[in-house]
């Protein structure tokens, strides 16, 4: 374990708490931050009470443990098919998911689900990539890769007739859900516990993992079990981010530039990697929601719009620096 | 027999041809001039709310041709479709061999309205956004299908319509109003907007007027900062009744906003507000009731 990067990995849980906090005080109603402590005491007007318990603090949570289990499955999928351009999504994931998402949409059904149609789809859409890349027996990264890479452009191209045929007031809700939208995303608990769960699923298994990450031959000439790694991974994976996308809709960008992002700061060790992963990506959504909650209020953007706006830049910029 | 035809009644004939097809010009709500060299004999509508309208000036029987969702009232369900109003069959319209376009400015996509303009097609452009809109639109529609008469009658309807409302609901309290449109992402709109010309009609009065879009995407905060006394909005689903539709349930959980307290939460139906036609009226009859509901509450 590499001990001394673990002051950094403290630096960046205080960073997330603190973008926590600024999540909470900040919205279309400003509140002081005497109103947040007196309400998570117990007390504080009703209006305040309203605003941080109702509606705040679920999605703050919400938009914390989306953006830690993309960037985690992210970080994964890279090691999986040993692409640098890998995202949670590659593998047609988000794609299953939103088909499904939009199809209740246009059935004109409620919130519950769409949420429940969007997990349902994602685990179809890895069901099939996985029977398609593995059915025959033995199986490769490219092929896993070329695999979920054609049924994501069939899922777009159903979405894309979904879209075309709908009906004009049901566009927005639509489009904001393929962009990104955390103002519907229900309990955050579950998605907290599987997040915890994972990561500490993983940690254990880093040294495997880091071994996996430099190729499959190298790793099963050390004594890796390669398939069953993969299997486990691409499970862990598909189970992240359909439970994100079912919280979200489609968010882009935390999962592919997260992981990058700490690399550069932290090396390629998963054991310290995936966690502050899961603290980056998390705290990047929830100051992107909060930003997207602002920016216009009491208008609203879609979280997906400020993910990437905050992100290339900071990436860029490490990029940039890290050449020289 | 020879048929002797004087020219004194070929005269006559000429004459009367030509008062019954009298050139026809009209501005359109984009403000271009439609000329048609007689009124109009086979139109497509490429919106409901046209449909709608031209069913109301008592020419409903001239369309050849029209989108989707145009169902109202129950005759236009039998006119062919041309497609979607944001999917239009080009082909399909030019078989039809239409006179006249009317278009949706805001709703269709006009790259496609522009190439069939460019086929030599009349098109007139309609985009009316407040009560005045709707009965200018009846009138003009009356002057492009030479049917003044009629549509001259429904837009003095109109009007008289609105009036009566505004008389009635001129000296009674104001109520401050959430009007939802849609629930997820959640979306209000704003002062310019028909329904809040509607509203305020019946003395109601838009919480959100300010807004600078018509219809912004806005957040549950803003709504609760607000605390308007009463919410309205529509189903998510045309038909859902008002029994308990899900936009309602989600704000049952505010217990402190008065509008929750004091169960104003009331339903909408959206067939009857979200078009630019004389059944706006009747909506807006209906958002009356509620609001006086709400004030002897």
């Amino acid at each position: 374990m590499p001990f001394k990067l673990l002051p950094r990995l403290l630096v960046l849980f205080c960073l997330s708490l603190l973008i926590l906090v600024l999540g909470l005080l900040l919205g279309s109603v400003n509140l002081p931050l005497e109103a947040i402590v007196s309400v998570l005491s117990g007390q504080g007007a009703p209006l305040h009470k309203m605003l941080i318990l109702e509606l705040r603090l679920p999605r703050v949570l919400a938009a914390f443990a989306t953006g830690g289990l993309l960037a985690v499955a992210g970080a994964l999928m890279q090691v999986l098919l040993r692409n640098p351009l890998a995202d949670p999504y590659i593998l047609g994931l988000s794609g299953g998911a939103a088909v499904a998402a939009l199809l209740t949409m246009l059935a004109g059904l409620g919130v519950f689900w769409v949420s429940s149609a969007a997990f349902t789809g994602a685990l179809l859409s890895t069901f099939l990539v996985f029977g398609l890349a593995y059915g025959s027996g033995q199986s490769s990264a490219t092929r896993l890769l070329l695999t979920g890479v054609v049924v994501a452009s069939g899922w777009g191209a159903l979405i894309s007739f979904i879209l075309a045929t709908s009906q004009a007031q049901q566009l927005p809700g639509m489009l904001y859900w393929l962009m990104g939208d955390l103002s519907h995303a229900p309990n955050p608990l579950i998605p907290w516990v599987v997040l915890l769960v994972v990561l500490c699923l993983l940690i254990p298994l880093g040294r495997t993992l880091n071994v996996l990450a430099r190729g499959a031959l190298q790793a099963a000439a050390l004594g890796v079990s390669v398939q069953k790694v993969e299997l486990l991974i691409f499970g862990l994976a598909a189970l992240l981010t359909a439970i994100a996308v079912t919280l979200a809709g489609s968010i882009g960008f935390v999962g592919l530039i997260v992981p990058h992002l700490m690399r550069m700061l932290f090396g390629y060790d998963q054991r310290i990697l995936l966690p502050a992963s899961a603290l980056a990506g998390g705290s990047l959504l929830v100051l992107a929601d909060t930003l997207a909650r602002i920016i216009i209020a009491p208008q609203q953007l879609p979280v997906g719009v400020i993910t990437a706006m905050l992100g290339v830049p900071v990436f860029l910029l490490l990029l940039y620096r890290s050449n020289r | 027999m020879r048929l002797k035809i004087s020219l004194p009644f070929v005269f006559l004939l000429w004459l009367v041809t030509n008062l019954a097809y009298a050139a026809v010009e009209v501005t359109d709500d984009s403000g271009q001039l439609v000329h048609l060299a007689k009124p109009a004999q086979r139109i497509i509508s490429l919106s409901p709310h046209l449909t709608e309208n031209l069913f109301a000036t008592g020419a409903g029987d001239l369309i050849v041709g029209t989108v989707e969702y145009s169902d109202y009232p129950a005759a236009a369900k039998q006119i062919p479709l041309i497609g979607g109003y944001n999917q239009l069959d080009i082909e399909g319209i030019l078989a039809l061999e239409p006179d006249l376009i009317l278009a949706w400015h805001s709703g269709n996509p006009l790259a496609q309205v522009e190439r069939l303009a460019g086929l030599g097609i009349p098109v007139y452009y309609s985009e009316p956004r407040s009560l005045a809109g709707v009965s200018h639109e009846l009138r003009q529609l009356g002057r492009l299908t030479g049917r003044e008469a009629t549509a001259e009658q429904a837009a003095q309807a109109f009007d008289a319509g609105a009036e009566k409302l505004k008389k009635r609901y001129a000296q009674q309290r104001e109520v401050r109003v959430f009007y939802q449109v849609w629930e997820q992402p959640l979306i209000t709109l704003n002062g310019e907007h028909l329904i809040s010309e509607g509203l305020s009609l019946c003395g109601g009065v838009n919480v959100f007027a300010d807004l600078k879009q018509l219809v912004p995407v806005i957040s549950r905060e803003a709504v609760l900062e607000q605390d308007p006394e009463v919410i309205m909005g529509g189903g998510i689903k045309e038909g859902e009744g008002e029994k308990d539709p899900a936009w309602l349930i989600h704000w049952q959980k505010f217990t402190a906003m008065q509008a929750v307290k004091a169960n104003k939460l009331y339903f909408i139906p959206p067939s009857l507000v979200q078009r630019p036609t004389p059944r706006f009226l009747e909506g807006t009859q209906i958002m009356c009731d509620k609001l006086q509901q709400a004030r002897n509450h």
